[in-house]
């Protein structure tokens, strides 16, 4: 994740750089600086980790693919952004129409079991992950990339604006209204957290 | 600092344009202030809750160093090559719209050629002339044209048709109702001008170019100025018969 704003864009544009120039290792430091913004954004897209994995790993490849046709390489957050969205577009359609071809449903929540989640989340339960996942999904997805590169990838308002093509009041209003929505919808969560 | 005041200042924890002497503000008035501590907590809680839900079970570095080794083995992986500018990409737009103006210039022109043309025909103007008589075979080529067609007694003639009369073949045509020129075989005349023969509407001059062999004219005395251009001299009709000859020698 980008520690300051400045120094985050010269390194993207150098890495840019130095990946155009055949140095595959350069981009490997792409990915690692933004691996989990572009997992989050798949995840706030499709209900299966492992999937938004693997959209993100094929998010990354076609960015490799295609990184000469970046114009702005001060921009490849957001760029990364969109096309991560679109192998999204991509996966559920596919999805959907394996699903209609097999005859298969998704699993319901209540189906998963109540054990931790992560290490790193010993918090949560999978049941409370889901339940934020899926507020998170119902954003609008203008304010859904706003908050995820905001929580997830530590970007301030006047990064995002960058990267998005926005103005930083336009971001922060986004920003605004996205957290009045989760902080509504995930009330009754937060007080159960809290009472922990 | 008051507690509306607080709320801003939360607010501006969740876009990120805190400074440390506002956090450290709100740190200490939410020692005191029960309502915006219960606010703040949340702020950040709700924060971390985000994070933690969307990460990835993959670590970063890790799936950094996967995906350079499927770059570094996958053979199909290729970079696209790079484009040198905007300026090329937009020449290449401009060169593919041009290409269509083109396309569609040539097949406008082609298309009122063929309408506004048949056949390239109308190119010159008709004039009264009239084939008569026909031996053998006489070929008729109009102006602009390359394709050759025998002469019928009674064809139109247009200024600029080129005549050819075979072995053996002969023509005679009919400038007015008293006017004729015969060409003899083995002959090449252009009819190069026309003149109206009535003397109301008289004006230029009739040529015709012998190329090659022979040819008689017989003229009536209120024929306008009658020329026959040969590549070794011009000849005018003064009396009323007279006969042109083009040979090699």
């Amino acid at each position: 994740m980008p520690e300051s704003p400045v120094m985050a864009t010269d390194a993207d544009e150098q890495l840019v750089k130095s990946t155009l120039r055949g140095n595959v290792a350069s981009f490997g430091t792409i990915v690692e600086r933004y691996w989990n913004m572009v997992v989050a954004l798949a995840l706030s897209k499709v209900s299966d980790p492992a999937e938004a994995e693997d959209i993100a790993q094929e998010s990354f490849l076609k960015a490799y693919s295609q990184l000469s046709g970046l114009r702005d390489p001060s921009r490849l957050a957001g760029w990364l952004s969109k096309i991560t969205m679109q192998q999204c577009s991509n996966s559920l359609r596919k999805t959907v129409r394996y699903k209609k071809a097999l005859g298969c449903r998704t699993a319901p929540i209540e189906t998963l079991d109540e054990q931790p989640a992560m290490a790193a989340n010993p918090g949560l339960t999978q049941n409370q992950i889901q339940f934020v996942r899926q507020t998170i999904r119902r954003l609008p997805e203008k304010f859904r990339t706003m908050i995820i590169m905001r929580f997830v990838a530590n970007c301030s308002t006047v990064q995002i604006a960058e990267q998005l093509g926005k103005r930083p009041g336009t971001v922060r209003v986004g920003l605004h209204r996205a957290y009045k929505l989760l902080h509504k919808d995930l009330a009754p969560l937060l007080e159960e957290v809290e009472q922990l | 600092m008051n507690c509306e005041k607080n709320k801003k200042i939360i607010l501006k924890l969740v876009d990120g344009t805190i400074s440390d002497e506002q956090l450290n503000e709100l740190k200490t008035h939410t020692e005191t202030c029960e309502s915006c501590r219960v606010e703040f907590e949340r702020c950040v809680l709700l924060q971390d809750i985000v994070k933690h839900s969307l990460s990835s079970q993959t670590a970063a570095e890790q799936a950094g160093a996967a995906q350079v080794a499927r770059l570094s083995e996958g053979p199909n992986l290729r970079m696209r090559p790079v484009r040198y500018g905007t300026a090329l990409f937009a020449g290449r737009r401009a060169a593919i719209a041009a290409g269509i103006l083109l396309a569609i210039g040539l097949f406008l022109g082609f298309t009122m050629g063929r309408v506004g043309n048949p056949g390239q025909i109308h190119l010159t103007a008709k004039v009264p002339i009239s084939a008569g008589k026909i031996e053998g075979i006489v070929l008729v080529r109009h102006e602009g044209s390359d394709i050759w067609q025998p002469l019928d007694a009674g064809s139109n003639i247009y200024l600029g048709d080129m005549f050819h009369s075979t072995a053996r073949s002969a023509c005679v045509l009919k400038l007015d109702d008293e006017s004729t020129l015969d060409l003899n075989q083995n002959s090449t005349l252009i009819l190069k001008s026309y003149a109206c023969p009535e003397p109301g509407r008289r004006n230029g001059q009739t040529q015709f170019f012998l190329e090659h062999g022979e040819c008689t004219a017989s003229l009536e005395s209120h024929h306008g100025p009658f020329f026959i251009n040969t590549p070794n001299g011009r000849m005018e009709a003064l009396g009323t018969e007279f006969t042109v000859k083009v040979t090699d020698e």
